[in-house]
């Protein structure tokens, strides 16, 4: 593989030295895997995302190989780093979830702005909810306002910078409130503190508790986005209820910004058709995986327009 | 250096690392101070008064200069260090299997083995032992060449 | 009962099997996790009968918590953070030529540790996870506390009080590195994005551990063998010592109620368990130099917790630890969805995996028994080529566990000065003590004051709190009382 690829560099270097105007071989990509970057843990849902990626593209596009490389940790922006890192030659691209992708710039900790991607689209996302204890006097949005007001209410949020303190902020703000924020380890922590009472609510994913909502272990009381949920078309978004308060997780593909167009649009137009696959719908399914389709340029969007939302918050109170 | 002389430098430091704990807590932002912050103190001043008290408990008591020996054999210890550091820094751009390659048996001739067969047999074993478990079974991606 | 039935069919056993045996491999190889290896395979199961999907990774879940301990015995290298406690008996023993006893008492106290838990999660889990609920962060601080009581019981003729208490403090110190949870804030990162998560305990370990005893065996002027007489002869037929039994009840016990608590996990088990042995027994001075009570209550400790996480896990939906987390994406692939549902609707599938873990159980202990006398002979490898591939696999282990060559430096730093602390009489066991307790007494303290509003009374309400204090003050009087008697006696001497 090293020599193929020490074949193609030196191609390139010709091709360059004699005026040639593309760079890399759109003609003949892909000669070699692709690397998919997952920053985050093998296992978890934005590898098994990754995986069920890549398994249906192999099935759709012969040639086409990829290869899973987990890098783990710090929240994603090792991972993110990497990628932005990675040479633009179309054998690397990664996965990106949200808020974190941008509250790592707008903490001006990661080594990286979201123009050093080339964004490819939204792939999933994890919507986010409101969730009270089963026995709490707090059953609407409204409630929860109005519990909040002499700001005595423990609210569990998973760490501080994610989606759900994000979330918890914004509502603040809405509700002219403050709460007594409880950072946790994550939403085993959340979901343990929820159902043993040890905290008063909780903002989180959706899918971290949609099951204990069915068993009625617990209660969500709003959902965090413009539509109810297929899955859970019981619960209530929070603007139904009168507070603009729209929080999700997303979850899409980035490449490293300068790959050459043509292979680019290759793997844009990738991206789409295997979203667009009933297979790959199927097995998102199983795993639980909310499919929310963005294109390149629309995801974009939604991540400057995120940019400038989370930098609110933290110009606010900054961590 | 004695071992009574590295052990009041290695409580000095003790109490050192316990002062800069203590005042860098000062900096903790917001609701850090009332938790995190606390809890950090405590730890300081734990590390910090225990150190001082160990430190003079040694000054008052200790009279014995033993010399330290960290080991029996300055060559192989100094040795193996350096091996896993070169390890280390090959790991990036070379991977797994072409440092372990070299590493193996130049540590196995360091630490004395002279016997061909028994070096060719625990490295190429051990290559082949990563390659089926992480690379075949697990799929692991290791830094470095693909093969 | 008619679900055993469908674990007695030839599919299933040798599903069970094959998931056992790679469990084994995968908790023995330092730097795999049965975390990894279930999160791995959970896709794949997708394709699979769900039954036998979850067959799979139930034996591999069992199979990698024994799997930890054999090279904690052999090589001093544990497989997994919850056989550090195995470690430090263990190997002692397998330096004395016991390797095989070692290996004997810790299959079989694994598997009595494992079957018990699963008894209890076959026959109590509903009840027993809503209780479970009651333990709120302020309870993790006094668990925390509970077990960092054992440093000071590590005191003996090499460590003083003050150099243990020394360690466990300096070991929590360490741990203090990385983002701080209550504010978000990074704190002594130094700006390198491979702290921002703090220091891993796996490098921490194997440096500590593997990599501190190859050093030491690479400088040692003449290598001392081991005694040979004792593996060669009589070790097929090795007995285990009387007495044994009291530890692997006492770890199981400890061990499946630890398990039990949201988010609590083996190694926490095993430190508890392994302390609560060594104060009742009757061979105190034995402990750290290679006593098999310590081994039993260890082993059964950890391997307790594997029923115990799936209480929660499977009525509630809260893993119990992160193995239990990755098991539950199987059953959600399979839309079986953890809660009570899961013993009613869906009982043709529950009840059958519980009982696959009893013959996951069965299935490591003839492993272990069978291959316990040749896998001691480990130990007798000489030096020329146990160093080069033990730490061959140290780098790798570092490395695989979050791909991050920065953890192998952390390995070395933690190996070199491991080794002069120790030749200081500083206690590893407490610096390690300290680095893995340390990140969840912090936690529980913080949100402990923040739900008590920044009051500490918080620490003293409930009634599992009292409970607690009660059991922490147990564990320290003994210990401090025998060592002031100590001091006074050599005050008297003087």
């Amino acid at each position: 593989m090293q020599k193929r690829t020490f074949v193609t560099g030196l191609a390139g270097v010709i091709t360059l030295a004699l005026g040639g105007v593309a760079p890399a071989f759109a003609a003949d990509y892909p000669s070699q895997p692709i690397t998919i970057i997952v920053p985050s843990k093998a296992g978890g849902s934005t590898d098994t995302t990754a995986r069920i990626f890549a398994e249906t593209a192999e099935a759709k596009y012969p040639g086409f190989e990829f290869v899973i490389d987990n890098i783990g940790g710090s929240g994603g922006q090792k991972g993110f780093e990497t990628i932005a890192r990675a040479k633009p030659d179309g054998y690397t691209i990664g996965m990106d979830f949200t808020p974190q992708l941008v509250a790592h710039i707008v903490s001006k900790r990661g080594k990286y702005t979201l123009d050093s991607f080339h964004v490819m689209g939204n792939v999933a996302e994890d919507p986010g909810i409101v969730a009270v204890p089963k026995d709490s006097k707090i059953k609407t949005m409204a409630d929860l306002a109005a519990a909040a007001k002499g700001g005595d209410l423990t609210v569990a949020v998973n760490g501080i910078g994610s989606d759900d303190f994000l979330a918890a902020k914004t509502f603040e703000k809405e509700a002219g409130v403050t709460f007594n924020l409880l950072p946790t380890n994550g939403s085993t922590e959340q979901k343990a503190a929820i159902l043993g009472g040890h905290v008063d609510a909780s903002f989180m994913n959706l899918s971290q508790m949609i099951a204990q909502h069915k068993a009625g272990d617990a209660h969500i009381i709003a959902i965090l986005t413009d539509k109810r949920a297929a899955s859970a078309e019981d619960i209530p978004t929070a603007k139904e209820e009168g507070f603009n308060v729209t929080m999700t997780a997303t979850r899409g593909f980035v490449a490293p910004a300068g790959i050459d167009p043509a292979i680019q649009s290759k793997l844009d137009d990738m991206l789409a058709a295997v979203m667009a696959d009933p297979e790959f719908q199927k097995k998102c399914a199983a795993s639980k995986i909310d499919l929310l389709p963005m294109s390149g340029p629309d995801y974009t969007r939604y991540l400057e327009n995120l940019e400038t939302s989370v930098k609110a918050v933290y110009d606010a109170a900054p961590w | 250096m004695s071992r009574t002389t590295v052990d009041r430098i290695v409580l000095a430091g003790f109490v050192v690392l316990a002062v800069l704990l203590y005042i860098s807590t000062a900096s903790y932002p917001g609701i850090a101070q009332k938790t995190s912050a606390k809890y950090v103190r405590f730890l300081a001043v734990c590390l910090g008064g225990l150190g001082a008290v160990q430190l003079g408990l040694s000054l008052w008591k200790e009279r014995r200069t033993m010399p330290l020996a960290l080991t029996g054999h300055v060559g192989r210890f100094v040795g193996l260090i350096v091996g896993l550091i070169a390890f280390a820094v090959a790991f990036n751009t070379l991977g797994f299997f072409i440092p372990a390659a070299i590493f193996v048996p130049v540590i196995s001739v360091m630490l004395g083995q002279r016997n061909p067969i028994v070096i060719a047999g625990t490295t190429l074993g051990l290559l082949a032992a990563v390659y089926l478990i992480f690379v075949v079974v697990l799929g692991i991606r290791l830094p470095g060449p693909q093969f | 009962m008619e679900y055993l039935s469908e674990v007695f069919t030839l599919p299933a056993i040798l599903t069970i099997v094959l998931g056992t045996f790679a469990g084994v491999v995968v908790g023995g190889m330092p730097g795999l996790t049965a975390t990894m290896a279930v999160g791995l395979l959970v896709p794949f199961t997708y394709t699979m009968d769900p039954t036998l999907g979850l067959m799979l990774l139930g034996g591999i879940y069992c199979g990698a918590m024994y799997g930890g301990s054999i090279p904690a015995i052999l090589l001093n290298t544990p497989g997994t953070p919850a056989a550090v406690a195995t470690a430090l008996e263990g190997y002692p023993m397998a330096r004395r030529g016991e390797g095989s006893v070692a290996l004997k008492t810790s299959v079989i106290a694994s598997f009595m540790g494992g079957t018990f838990s699963i008894v209890i999660l076959l026959m109590f889990a509903p009840l027993l996870a809503r209780q479970a609920l009651e333990f709120g962060p302020a309870e993790t601080f006094l668990l925390a506390l509970l077990g960092l009581a054992g440093i000071v019981s590590i005191v003996d003729e090499n460590t003083s009080l003050l150099k243990a208490l020394l360690s466990g403090f300096l070991g929590m110190i360490i741990a203090v590195v990385g983002t701080d949870n209550m504010s978000g804030g990074l704190r002594y990162t130094f700006g390198l994005t491979d702290l921002i998560d703090g220091i891993n305990f796996m490098p921490a370990l194997i440096g500590l551990f593997s990599m501190l005893q190859m050093l030491e065996l690479a400088g040692q002027r003449e290598h001392a063998p081991i005694d040979t007489s004792a593996i060669n002869g009589s070790q097929k037929r090795a007995k285990l010592p009387k007495g044994l039994g009291k530890y692997m009840a006492l770890g199981s016990g400890t061990g499946t109620v630890i398990g039990i608590l949201p988010g609590e996990g083996a190694t926490i088990a095993a430190f508890i368990s392994y302390n609560f042995a060594k104060q009742i027994s009757k061979a105190k001075h034995m402990f750290g130099k290679g006593n098999p009570e310590g081994v039993a209550a260890a082993e059964a400790g950890n391997n307790g917790c594997v029923g115990g996480s799936l209480v929660p896990t499977l009525t509630l939906g809260i893993p119990g630890n992160s193995v239990a987390a990755a098991l539950m994406g199987a059953f959600i692939i399979h839309g079986m969805i953890p809660g009570p549902e899961l013993f009613t609707v869906h009982a043709d599938r529950t009840y059958p995996f519980i009982l696959s873990m009893f013959v996951a159980n069965f299935t490591f202990l003839i492993i272990g028994l069978a291959f316990a006398p040749y896998l001691a002979r480990i130990a007798l490898i000489p030096p020329s080529v146990m160093v080069p591939i033990v730490s061959a696999f140290a780098v790798l282990g570092c490395y695989a566990l979050n791909s991050s060559v920065f953890d192998i430096y952390l390995m070395i730093a933690f190996a070199t000065f491991g080794l002069l602390l120790k030749k200081l009489g500083y206690s590893l066991e407490g610096l390690i003590l300290g680095l893995i307790l340390g990140p969840i007494a912090e936690n529980g303290f913080s949100q402990g004051m923040i739900i008590g509003r920044g009051s500490p009374t918080i620490f003293f309400h409930s009634e599992i709190a009292k409970v607690m204090w009660v059991i922490i003050i147990a564990l320290l009087v003994p210990p401090l009382l025998s060592i002031a008697r100590k001091w006074r006696a050599s005050l008297r001497a003087s």
